[in-house]
């Protein structure tokens, strides 16, 4: 997604925060791509490997406790996920890796309705990893997969009487493995794009200062926030009850949903406290640092204090009323880190980021 | 009415006359002065106040802010019916409100509110006649784009609507047959439900399509090469010769550099333009905003996204001036060049004065209009 973020003092910023000469553009991105975008990467291919391996137990020996513990690795994978997907640019956007990853919101059902005609037809070639990459980037990934766990007719995988659905659940999961591990080795390629993002300059194509290197990191929480709440959040949680639709939910059928948004709120967390970003504010300015992790924690405990099919977390208005407080404090965030912290770093969140005007 | 207006501590009589245009200036002031203001034109674009607020604005060529009137919420284009001299700032999407005001703020702003099922893009165009407006709009759970049609002389009431042949409309243009809309179908999934999110990269398709406003028929449809699938065709403008001149928005990966700028001429294939690389680099993937200059034979780009401009010649499609401007976007025709708005408040002149206002952020378009209108 483009970031629409307005720099307000550029030249300022070109070589070091302007808070704090000590504080460098390069050494803050470094710490993000080190402290966080790595390891969470390198977590969601670990997660993947276990999901595909808890696959092909499952295929190969179809049993209650196996499928309890393909659902566990997948519910574990999804929590990853949650946490690397707020690194939205670089190797993910490559090759449709985002959309073959999680392709959501998906309104039309089209995965749904493809992994539906994959399961009648039993495709040969969907169970085949490499060949099931090339296909519809709807039936490839966690969505996907989540159908082949807990849809319709899952029960069967625990029994022999269905290995195709198994079989296809385990491509899947292979194809998720691969994604993970190609944007994995990107991230970790001292020549890719982790060397771009921490090296400005006037001859690198993507960040030509500090500035702009910076704006792309302080974008994730901005974009981030947003997306959580506005796409997230809001997609299934109504301005009141009767507009709910629980089963817009990410994730509804697994009861992930929560998870999910608490995966991505301390994915924030975790990439704010290792980027130091709150180093770089003034002296008098620092209480924002600490208020931001305050509130990124409070967010993370609310999300997941609601537990169980979200249709009835909806359905019980204390329960409710959490996933309302979640929403309030990723606005606030937003205020925080958009309007006020950006002021103190001379930078300006002046435009949405979910922008494309 | 125009002695209070006269009276404000808010714009003095001059500008006021100008904001008000050469005809209601012709009536109420001398005619030498309606002589000296013959050459002004005022300049129409959507804000965001830095409290918060949203409006649209009347500046003039000094960069002067004329006359705002408030918005529910963030505005888009505006569009400007020279019959009966009023303007209209659309809800950027998937904003559901328009908004029709005089420049100069003698009558009561009136608000057009989307049916149930659509919303605005952002973009509108009158007939030629001023009886019809024309927007883009999302007909969203069809995922279909639709131009609304609204009886300007009838409160604009809805009337009708037409499709766009195509996903995400962006702006429309009507061409010089006054007849036909060019329309730019960015290709990109959107539902109200998911606020902006972009619900298909991986399969958008962008396309040009031209279409009869009276008919409603599809006259001309134009696609990219499918190797640039999710390069979204968005803005346009025309220059003198009718060529369409449109700009794009890449959403593939962003170390790509296709090409941003290419021009529809009738009954042909899109052209795409090459640009040198270092250009088209500072122009990260993002235009914004595409305005022709008539008089000069120039084409002017912007990419708040790469805080750059660019200025092609119409003719050989060459880039022929730069410019770096932090978050520029807004971008009009004016004299020998062109006048540019920028997020962080700035109003850029075509001599290249810069009058800054702060407390507002200039939204992505601006519209010229010119005195005699």
């Amino acid at each position: 997604m483009p970031k629409r973020l307005a720099l307000f003092l550029p030249l300022l910023l070109a070589a070091a925060l302007p808070a704090s000469a000590a504080v460098k553009a390069s050494d803050v991105i470094g710490r993000a791509i080190d402290g966080f975008v790595r390891p969470a990467y390198a977590s969601l291919d670990q997660h993947a490997a276990g999901l595909t391996r808890a696959m092909h137990q499952l295929c190969e020996t179809p049993s209650e406790p196996n499928l309890e513990a393909a659902r566990s690795a997948f519910s574990g994978t999804v929590e990853a996920w949650s946490v690397a997907e707020i690194i939205a640019f670089g190797p993910i956007k490559q090759n449709n890796r985002l959309e073959r990853m999680l392709y959501w919101p998906d309104r039309k059902s089209i995965g749904l309705r493809q992994v539906q005609s994959t399961l009648a037809a039993k495709d040969p070639s969907a169970t085949d990893p490499a060949q099931l990459a090339q296909k519809s980037v709807a039936m490839q990934g966690l969505g996907a997969l989540e159908y082949v766990l807990y849809g319709d007719g899952a029960e069967t995988l625990a029994r022999k009487d269905d290995p195709y659905r198994c079989a296809y659940g385990a491509a899947v999961a292979g194809n998720i493995e691969a994604i993970a591990g190609e944007v994995r080795d990107a991230w970790q390629n001292p020549d890719g794009f982790a060397s771009l993002w921490a090296n400005p300059g006037a001859k690198n194509p993507l960040y030509r200062d500090g500035t702009e290197a910076v704006a792309e990191l302080v974008g994730v929480f901005i974009n981030e926030l947003e997306m959580i709440r506005d796409v997230r959040l809001k997609g299934f949680l109504g301005a009141k009850p009767d507009a709910d639709k629980p089963k817009q939910a990410i994730y509804w059928r697994s009861q992930n949903t929560t998870a999910s948004l608490a995966g991505n709120l301390s994915g924030v967390d975790l990439l704010f406290q290792a980027s130091k970003l709150g180093d770089a504010l003034p002296a008098d300015a620092r209480w924002m640092a600490e208020s931001i992790h305050i509130q990124l924690t409070n967010g993370v405990a609310a999300a997941k204090s609601v537990s169980g099919p979200i249709d009835r977390a909806l359905a019980d208005p204390a329960l409710r009323d959490r996933l309302e407080h979640f929403a309030q404090i990723t606005s606030s965030l937003s205020t925080l880190i958009g309007t006020r912290m950006t002021a103190e770093f001379g930078l300006t969140a002046g435009f949405s980021s979910l922008d494309g005007d | 009415m125009g002695i209070d207006a006269l009276r404000t501590a808010l714009i003095d009589r001059r500008d006021f006359l100008r904001a008000a245009g050469a005809g209601f200036a012709a009536v109420m002031a001398p005619r030498a002065w309606a002589d000296t203001l013959a050459a002004d034109a005022v300049f129409a674009t959507a804000f965001v106040k830095r409290d918060g607020s949203f409006g649209a604005a009347v500046l003039s060529e000094a960069g002067r802010i004329l006359h705002t009137v408030g918005l529910p919420d963030r505005g888009h284009d505006v569009t400007f019916d020279p019959v009966s001299k009023r303007s209209v700032v659309f809800a950027r999407q998937p904003g559901t409100f328009a908004v029709v005001f005089d420049n100069a703020g003698r009558d009561e702003p009136l608000t057009i509110a989307s049916i149930a099922g659509r919303h605005f893009f952002g973009h509108g165009v009158f007939s030629p006649d001023g009886a019809l407006l024309y927007a883009t709009e999302n007909d969203f759970d069809n995922a279909a784009g639709v131009v609304g049609i609204y009886d300007a002389r009838s409160n604009f009431s809805r009337v009708g609507e037409f499709p766009t042949y195509g996903i995400g409309p962006h702006e429309l243009l009507l061409l010089g047959d006054g007849r036909t809309l060019a329309i730019a179908n960015g290709g990109i999934e959107t539902h109200p439900d998911y606020g902006r999110a972009e619900l298909n990269i991986a399969t958008m398709k962008p396309s040009y399509t031209l279409v009869d406003r009276i008919t409603g028929d599809l006259v001309e449809k134009h696609e990219l090469p499918p190797a640039l699938h999710q390069l979204s065709i968005r803005h346009m403008d025309r220059d003198r010769a009718g060529t369409v001149w449109f700009g794009c928005q890449y959403r593939g990966p962003p170390t790509d550099r296709p090409a941003l700028v290419g021009r529809a001429a009738r009954g042909k294939e899109l052209e795409l333009l090459e640009m040198p690389l270092d250009v088209l680099s500072a122009l990260r993937n993002y235009i914004g905003s595409v305005a022709a200059n008539a008089a000069t034979g120039t084409v002017a780009v912007t990419s708040p996204e790469g805080n750059s401009l660019a200025v092609l010649d119409a003719i050989s499609g060459r880039v022929v001036a730069t410019r770096s401007l932090v978050e520029v976007c807004g971008l009009a025709p004016d004299g020998a060049g062109f006048m540019a708005t920028t997020g962080a408040g700035e109003i850029v002149g075509s001599a290249g004065a810069v009058r800054s206002e702060p407390d507002y952020v200039w939204d992505n378009h601006m519209l010229r209009i010119p005195a005699s209108a």
